[in-house]
């Protein structure tokens, strides 16, 4: 049985938005929860924040698998993949360390998460950005 | 609170060791991809442009598009129809690439492999 070669590039179209935006939705979430005054909001918005980087986590490896197929394994590859990769790779590093840390530590939703972990949150989610710009320049040129 | 931030702390290590075993083990997986098993090499009579589409397909229609007219997913080659090069030319830019342009691909592939893929680029025109 063979695979159409364009599934895997579907596939990887299809997987890889999911924690792109996963990944800015909880962003968003924990900057939401700084900025609400009611606390049953706060916890709210932490508790989504939690939800959406671990599913986007877990998303992500779906997102990588089919990325290093349609890549034909290239890690790094050159042009405009090198370019995506070279967000790809810190953003899925952050984002994994990040969900494994906020599950890990049980942040309590009825307080702030760490200065650092909000600090690495906006950095892994503009790196996500800017892999999802190269990855649609992969795709408008490709 | 100092106390909370202590555990918070301690909870870094299996992050940190999930991050970098996920993107090591994705960086293995290519290498392993890359390595793949040791061929058993066939007695050759001469460059085959059969086996060169196949390496083209493998190595180059990344960038120059599956049929050569530079139109791959990454969108840099170039149209490789009617080359106005000599081989040697081909093979010299195959093997060391072009600076800032195009990757060497000597590693990937030896003389018989590079010969193979002037042979295709040849066919086509």
């Amino acid at each position: 049985m063979t695979i159409d070669p364009t599934t895997w590039s579907k596939l990887h179209g299809a997987t890889t938005h999911f924690p792109i935006a996963l990944m800015l939705v909880s962003a968003f979430c924990d900057g939401a929860s700084l900025a609400c005054g009611k606390a049953d909001w706060q916890r709210a918005l932490r508790s989504t924040a939690t939800v959406t980087v671990v599913l986007g986590a877990l998303g992500s490896y779906a997102a990588v698998a089919t990325g290093l197929i349609v890549a034909k394994w290239q890690f790094w590859g050159h042009g405009t993949l090198l370019h995506h990769h070279q967000f790809v790779w810190p953003a899925f590093a952050l984002m994994v360390g990040l969900a494994t840390w906020r599950a890990a530590a049980r942040f309590s939703p009825s307080r702030k998460p760490p200065i650092a972990y909000l600090i690495l949150m906006v950095f892994a989610a503009a790196l996500m950005s800017g892999a999802g710009y190269w990855g649609g320049e992969l795709l408008n040129h490709g | 609170m100092a106390m909370n931030a202590s555990i918070q702390s301690r909870r870094l290590l299996p992050a940190v060791l999930a991050a970098a075993c996920s993107v090591g083990a994705a960086f293995g997986l290519c290498r392993m991809a890359a390595t793949g098993p040791v061929p058993i090499p066939e007695p050759q009579t001469g460059p085959s442009a059969e086996h060169g589409r196949r390496l083209f397909v493998q190595s180059c229609a990344h960038c120059h598009g599956d049929d050569a007219r530079g139109s791959g997913e990454d969108g840099d080659g170039p149209d490789l129809f009617g080359l106005r090069i000599g081989n040697a030319r081909i093979a010299a830019v195959i093997s060391t690439g072009i600076p800032e342009e195009m990757p060497s691909f000597a590693k990937k592939h030896g003389a018989a492999d590079v010969a193979d893929l002037t042979a295709y680029l040849r066919t086509i025109r």
